[in-house]
């Protein structure tokens, strides 16, 4: 049984299609990119996923149960995060009560300040920061506060939504780097960029998406290899 | 930790002193010019009063509520807006305001929905105290303080039945279908005869009680009793306002404000908590509606218009949309400023009108600006992990690496060679 399973899932916005009977699967444990250029529906799939969007046809699995038709809120519960596109923190809440929001959802309290633990090591810049507010933070502070407040309500299943936009590449190689480690420590990971490089290299699989349609699959390495995808994503050619 | 490290002002401030210091550290002068900063003084003064004991704060507040129950007594001369207004009425009607922007305030100041016609739920209330007590209404009569609580679950009613179809709308699409819920009301009064349009329900009913003098306690002239009414009323609710803020609903309605995808990404069922918001709000609305059509005797379809609407919009954005505080001094402040100074009382609006763009380049936070209390789980958290953590570095001298594999991302103390260029 695949952690999650998207099956023929189609996404409009209002008479627009952004997404053409997409079917893939993840399996637990794994990295998956999906990677693809701007409009290519990429942040709309990981709506669909989180349950900010609804599927006009399809179905979406989770752990083998129907989730098609949950809404957000009860997903989280499920064990779905999403640290949202362009970062999407609480502006005027400071770093420790924006990680306190991430377990809203939560039942059980008492793995808590385990996991405030686990996300200060991850992110030791955000322990230092952890008074202040959310919104004066740099970017990639923010993506970080993104992340660790994603990881706070404990998910099975991770979503990233470009987590390297707008950011210099030493960075990017640092989120990637703390992206692995975070997958190392038990979460599946789904994993949304343009930086195809570094995407498809840490990935176990990955999906490469045009106008709403995935045109490539394979492991990372076969897609990385791949003279297409070489020429239309990794800059080379 | 040099990752990410920016062009930022005080990336040095490594202790916890610093950043717990935050007015005077200048931490907060970062980058983002949307978030909003703790104003200084204020911001010192509501640090320092939340640090305080349960006691203390009873100790500061007792005769801050002496003076305000002595207020229509004393007349205090240059604050006093006689001789051209009665002083007493006007404290009924700066308590009235200030009732109603902390109800507006929990719409527009916590959840973040601009609530252009709040108007409506307070014609509700007062429509609600009219038809159950005047004899001019055709409905069964009660006596007047009972109307309270039905005004209250009368507009409650009202709110959830315009919420439930609206907010699924957001920002501006919202505002300017609450637009429309003043005039609904208005409307609806002006064409169903029960609601008597124009010719309105006088002689509305008022608390009992008669005065030696065999004049009611609660006539419409004598505003003092009106007053400490409203004024209890108002304590009440702020006590109950106060609760809500720091609970899960307040953090909810907080996080819904900031960003509604991600609150709901976070587990925030955000529908059923802007219902909630715009319930709570309208309960409050209809009972400041309720004790003003009781004051003033007198409920017609004259004077629920969206220019009044709109002028307790800006009685929550001039007193800090977020804060309860600000609300009651912004709500008093409206009511006040056309009663005291009674010649420019003609250009109210063009007056809050121009306040309103000063505070709003100047100030925006308005006077007193919101500042959110949520730590109240968070840091029972984050103190539990610091006693943990501190109990471990007492046994084996090693602060950080609690499982080996953890932290290897990030060595604390390994600078990156190229910091700069980072992105802010
Ligand atoms: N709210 C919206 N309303 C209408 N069209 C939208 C909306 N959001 C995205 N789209 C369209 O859907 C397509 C996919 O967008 P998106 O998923 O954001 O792409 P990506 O994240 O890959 O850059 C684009 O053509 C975009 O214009
Ligand atoms: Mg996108």
């Amino acid at each position: 049984m695949s952690l999650l399973e998207l099956e023929d899932v189609s996404v409009h916005y209002g008479r627009i299609q952004a997404i053409h009977n997409m079917s893939f699967t993840v399996e637990e444990g794994e990295i998956v990119s999906l990677i693809g250029a701007n409009g290519a529906g990429k942040t709309t799939t990981m709506k669909t996923i989180s349950g900010l969007l609804n599927p006009s046809t399809g179905t979406i699995k989770f752990m083998g149960e129907d989730i098609t038709k949950m809404k957000a809120h009860i997903r989280v519960v499920q064990g779905i995060s999403q640290a949202p596109e362009g970062r999407g923190i609480f502006p005027a809440m400071t770093v420790l009560e924006n990680l306190d929001m991430g377990t809203y959802g939560r039942k059980d309290r008492s793995g808590v300040g385990e996991d405030l633990e686990r996300v200060f090591t991850l992110f030791p810049r955000l322990k230092e920061r952890e008074k202040q507010f959310g919104g004066t933070m740099s970017g990639g502070e923010q993506q970080m506060l993104a992340i660790g407040r994603a990881l706070m309500s404990r998910p099975k299943l991770l979503l990233l939504d470009e987590p390297s936009m707008g950011l210099a590449p030493q960075f990017i190689r640092q989120i990637f780097k703390i992206i692995t480690e975070i997958n190392g420590q038990g979460t599946t990971v789904l994993l949304v960029e343009q930086n195809a490089n570094q995407a498809l290299a840490r990935a176990n699989r990955g999906f490469v998406l045009e106008t709403g349609e995935i045109t490539h699959s394979g492991t990372g390495k076969e897609l990385l290899a791949n003279p297409a995808i070489k020429e239309a994503y990794l800059g080379v050619g | 930790m040099s990752m990410f490290d920016g062009p930022k002002p005080l990336n040095t401030a490594k202790s916890d002193q610093a950043s717990t210091d935050m007015e005077s550290s200048g931490l907060t002068q970062g980058s983002s010019a949307a978030a909003p900063r703790p104003n200084r003084k204020f911001g010192a003064w509501s640090d320092r009063w939340r640090e305080m004991p349960r006691q203390k704060q009873w100790l500061v507040l007792i005769p801050i509520v002496i003076v305000a129950f002595l207020l229509p007594v004393v007349n205090p001369p240059f604050i006093t807006t006689e001789p051209g207004n009665d002083w007493p009425l006007a404290c009924q009607l700066m308590a009235i305001y200030a009732l109603v922007a902390v109800g507006l305030n929990i719409v527009i100041g916590y959840a973040g929905l601009l609530d252009l016609g709040y108007i409506a739920f307070f014609a509700v209330g007062s429509y609600t105290a009219a038809m159950l007590t005047s004899p001019d209404s055709a409905f069964i009569k009660i006596p007047y303080l009972w109307t309270l609580p039905v005004a209250i679950a009368v507009s409650m009613f009202v709110g959830v039945l315009l919420g439930l179809p609206t907010l699924r709308l957001r920002g501006d699409y919202l505002a300017i279908v609450t637009l429309g819920f003043g005039e609904i009301v208005r409307i609806l009064a002006t064409i169903i005869p029960a609601m008597k349009g124009q010719p309105g329900f006088q002689n509305v009913g008022h608390p009992p009680g008669v005065g030696a003098d065999g004049i009611p306690i609660f006539a419409n002239s004598n505003g003092t009793p009106w007053y400490w009414l409203t004024l209890v009323i108002l304590i009440i609710i702020l006590f109950l306002v106060g609760n809500m803020e720091r609970s899960r609903v307040g953090r909810a309605w907080i996080a819904i404000r900031e960003d509604e995808d991600a609150a709901e990404t976070m587990g925030v069922p955000t529908f059923k908590y802007k219902v909630w918001a715009f319930a709570l709000g309208a309960g409050v609305g209809g009972l400041a509606g309720a004790l003003m059509g009781g004051q003033v005797g007198f409920v017609n379809n004259q004077k629920f218009d969206v220019v009044t609407s709109i002028l307790f919009v800006a009685a929550v954005v001039l007193g800090g949309s977020g804060n309860k505080v600000g609300a009651i001094l912004g709500g008093a402040l409206v009511a006040y400023i056309p009663l005291r100074f009674t010649a420019i009382a003609e250009y109210k609006f063009l007056i809050f009108g121009l306040a309103l763009v000063f505070i709003m380049i100047y100030r925006s936070q308005g006077l007193l600006p919101a500042k959110q209390r949520l730590l109240a789980y968070g840091t029972k958290a984050y103190a539990a992990v610091r006693k943990e953590n501190s109990a471990r570095v007492r046994k084996n001298g090693d602060p950080g690496a609690p499982g080996g594999t953890a932290g290897s991302g990030l060595p604390p103390a390994a600078p990156e060679p190229n910091a700069e260029g980072a992105t802010s």
